[in-house]
């Protein structure tokens, strides 16, 4: 397969070796689109079978995906915004009062490697805040996560929030952390919950499908 | 060459002071010098005898410049090698190998789960197992066949775990008849006498009975081992309350004195041929009668040998990965974790019974498979830390900053397979994805791994004149033996 070499770069996490391979096959008239799609997007794929067979260890999962943008960049003239945006548009931060933020970071580094565009809205992030993001970057997803039962609450406001916004419709909400569950989810209307974030990660494909 | 080396680098234990081993050495040379011991092998008697021992009848007692002479001669550190000749063991100093038990007259079945006699082909199942086993470090037969010839079973045992198994072997045997059958096969494994000598397969697991009793089987097969250089364990089992004293010091001192007297006959057969020296120190269980290998006056006595063993300079033998429970259960756990974690941090040198449930009495596969993962574990633990400029690394801590996160510097990177001990069986799911992978227990997960591990792993076939020689002499035993 002409892709070959690029998927073993990709899992192999070298960004350097990547672009220059991306540069290599659009030099000898790969289109863009094929290169994303049977190169660097089926080499996430692996990586993603890989992770949850346990092959793969988290930091190398992420290495990959940075190893993925920088392909990714080499062909940013060449493709069209529709190619990129496709998998759809997370907001995500921790709730308001939550300053706990390895689980999202590492959420949000993971929906990245998996396509996703990420619009990291921080820790600390208040209702209304959380809103406007959504609302100024058109995202179709809003993730948010709490660590502490004192600020799980604040996951409720943000989506009563949105409801007044008239956005409610618009987004998947889905919410992680160690003191939620998913009948927490159910209470709050939630479209989803994830108890880790390898599983943060398939409940977004499946939303996103 | 391959370190096989496995001592702790950290916390030591010691149960005895300085002047406590020597109280109890003391003592050990009362009772060998001035009470005696009986021996039934007369050679060995005249041997004694002629060293300058006092012998009246059967009653032999051992002057104390006969011990001191044993000490000088006996090596200090004794190497095994696995089947196909590569070093597997450097017995001494802190390093602390473990292995399975023998003779377990029932074995749990692997796929009923029922608990039923034992039979052949559960040595040649333990073998393999064993073999795929990344901890475990040395064969014992494990189960006792029921299903053959009692005087062929020690042998028929043997011809299973040489072939199921590449690593070195830890033997039964009923006397000198089965044992030599043992050490000539070995002689044509190794290419000659001395090339056995130079590179030992096996170890003899031989017993002197307490208390004082030292049967001629036991010394015949002791003999052997002196003559043909294969390294001899020579460890009572005194049975505190019983047949040693009850107190801790007095189970010590007994069994010290009963595995010195061995080590004399031994030294003085063959100046300077290695031996273990051991107490299999049980305790009688006063209301129940039954002998404890976890009561915490065994593990205290245990841990005195491991002192003695150390203070004598000598190797030892020692326990490791056994509960007296009747099943994998959380007493088997705790106590298969607190014996083995105890021989590590001593660094208890040879350390068997791996795979023990039920006093001795019943084997577990799965429960080998726990130890074997408890002691990989451990073997992490006891490795120590390193501390460097790359290990304790301020320049990463300062490219992070606070706020930052570690999960994609180049130091993690470069250290993630290797900082990180990971476990096989152990659950470090959460909830929900522990219930996706079936909600399995410790020992559903240990019974799914021998299971794969027995499907798939073959060690490589011995070389066809080993085998051929081996089969030959074993069946010419089990034609001339009835």
């Amino acid at each position: 397969m002409a892709f070959d070499k690029l998927i073993e770069l990709v899992q192999a996490g070298d960004g350097e070796l990547v672009a220059a391979e991306v540069q290599k096959q659009l030099d000898a008239g790969s289109p863009a689109p094929a290169i994303l799609n049977d190169g660097l997007i089926a080499a996430m794929d692996i990586v993603g079978e890989k992770m949850e067979s346990e092959e793969m260890f988290i930091p190398e999962v992420l290495r990959s995906a940075k190893a993925m943008e920088r392909g990714l960049a080499v062909m940013k003239d060449e493709l069209a915004l529709d190619d990129v945006q496709a998998s759809g548009k997370v907001v995500i931060g921790t709730v308001k009062g939550d300053l706990h933020d390895i689980g999202k970071n590492l959420v949000s580094m993971l929906l990245s490697s998996a396509g996703f565009e990420v619009i990291d809205a921080g820790i600390n992030v208040a209702p209304d805040a959380f809103v406007a993001k959504v609302e100024e970057t058109g995202a179709n997803f809003l993730a948010m996560s709490a660590l502490l039962t004192t600020t799980m609450p604040m996951m409720k406001q943000t989506i009563a929030e949105l409801e007044k916004r008239g956005l409610r419709d618009r987004v998947k909400v889905i919410i992680g952390g160690a003191p939620v569950n998913q009948g927490y989810a159910d209470e709050l209307g939630a479209d989803g919950y994830a108890s880790d974030a390898g599983a943060a990660i398939k409940l977004a494909k499946s939303l996103r499908a | 060459m391959k370190d096989v080396r496995n001592a702790s680098r950290i916390g030591r234990l010691q149960f005895l002071s300085d002047e406590q081993k020597r109280d109890i050495y003391l003592a050990a040379l009362e009772i060998a010098g001035s009470i005696g011991m009986k021996v039934y092998h007369e050679e060995a008697r005249g041997l004694l005898a002629d060293a300058g021992a006092q012998v009246e009848g059967e009653l032999v007692k051992m002057p104390r410049h006969l011990i001191e002479q044993a000490r000088q001669s006996v090596p200090a550190v004794t190497l095994v090698y696995g089947r196909e000749g590569e070093l597997a063991m450097e017995l001494g100093g802190y390093n602390s190998y473990f292995g399975t038990g023998s003779d377990l007259m029932h074995t749990y079945d692997l796929e009923t789960r029922e608990r039923r006699a034992s039979v052949l082909e559960d040595v040649a199942r333990a073998a393999r197992l064993c073999d795929a086993l990344p901890h475990m470090d040395f064969i014992m037969s494990s189960a006792h066949p029921t299903d053959v010839n009692p005087h062929h079973s020690y042998l028929l045992s043997f011809r299973e775990m040489m072939r199921n198994s590449t690593k070195p072997l830890v033997m039964t045997a009923e006397n000198a008849d089965d044992l030599r059958v043992m050490v000539e096969v070995a002689q044509e494994l190794r290419g000659g006498e001395e090339q056995l000598r130079q590179k030992p397969y096996f170890v003899v697991y031989n017993e002197p009975i307490s208390p004082l009793e030292h049967p001629v089987e036991s010394v015949e097969k002791l003999f052997l081992c002196a003559d043909t250089g294969v390294p001899s364990i020579y460890s009572p089992a005194p049975l505190a309350g019983a047949t040693a004293p009850i107190t801790v010091a007095g189970h010590t001192a007994q069994g010290v004195a009963e595995s010195l007297f061995g080590l004399v006959m031994h030294q003085l057969r063959k100046p300077g041929a290695p031996f273990l020296f051991g107490i299999g120190a049980a305790v009688l269980d006063m209301v129940t009668a039954q002998s404890s290998y976890n009561a915490p006056e065994y593990y205290q006595t245990y841990m005195c040998m491991v002192d003695m063993a150390r203070w004598l300079d000598i190797p030892n033998w020692g326990y490791g990965g056994t509960s007296d429970s009747q099943l994998l259960d959380a007493q088997a756990g705790m106590e298969i974790a607190q014996l083995t974690f105890m021989a590590m941090m001593q660094g208890s040198n040879l350390n068997h019974d791996v795979g023990y449930l039920d006093f001795g009495l019943t084997g577990s596969l799965e429960e080998i498979v726990v130890v074997d993962e408890f002691v990989g574990m451990n073997r992490r633990l006891f490795r120590g830390v390193e501390v460097d400029r790359e290990t304790v690394t301020v320049d990463t801590v300062r490219e992070v900053g606070p706020g930052g996160h570690y999960m994609t510097t180049e130091h993690t990177y470069r250290h993630l397979r290797s900082a990180q001990w990971r476990p096989t069986i152990l659950n470090r799911y959460g909830y929900e994805k522990w219930q996706t992978e079936g909600s399995k227990d410790l020992r559903e997960k240990a019974g799914d791994k021998a299971r794969k591990l027995l499907a798939d792993h073959q060690p490589p076939a011995l070389p066809e004149h080993v085998g051929r020689v081996l089969d030959e002499k074993v069946n010419g035993f089990t034609e001339r033996v009835a």
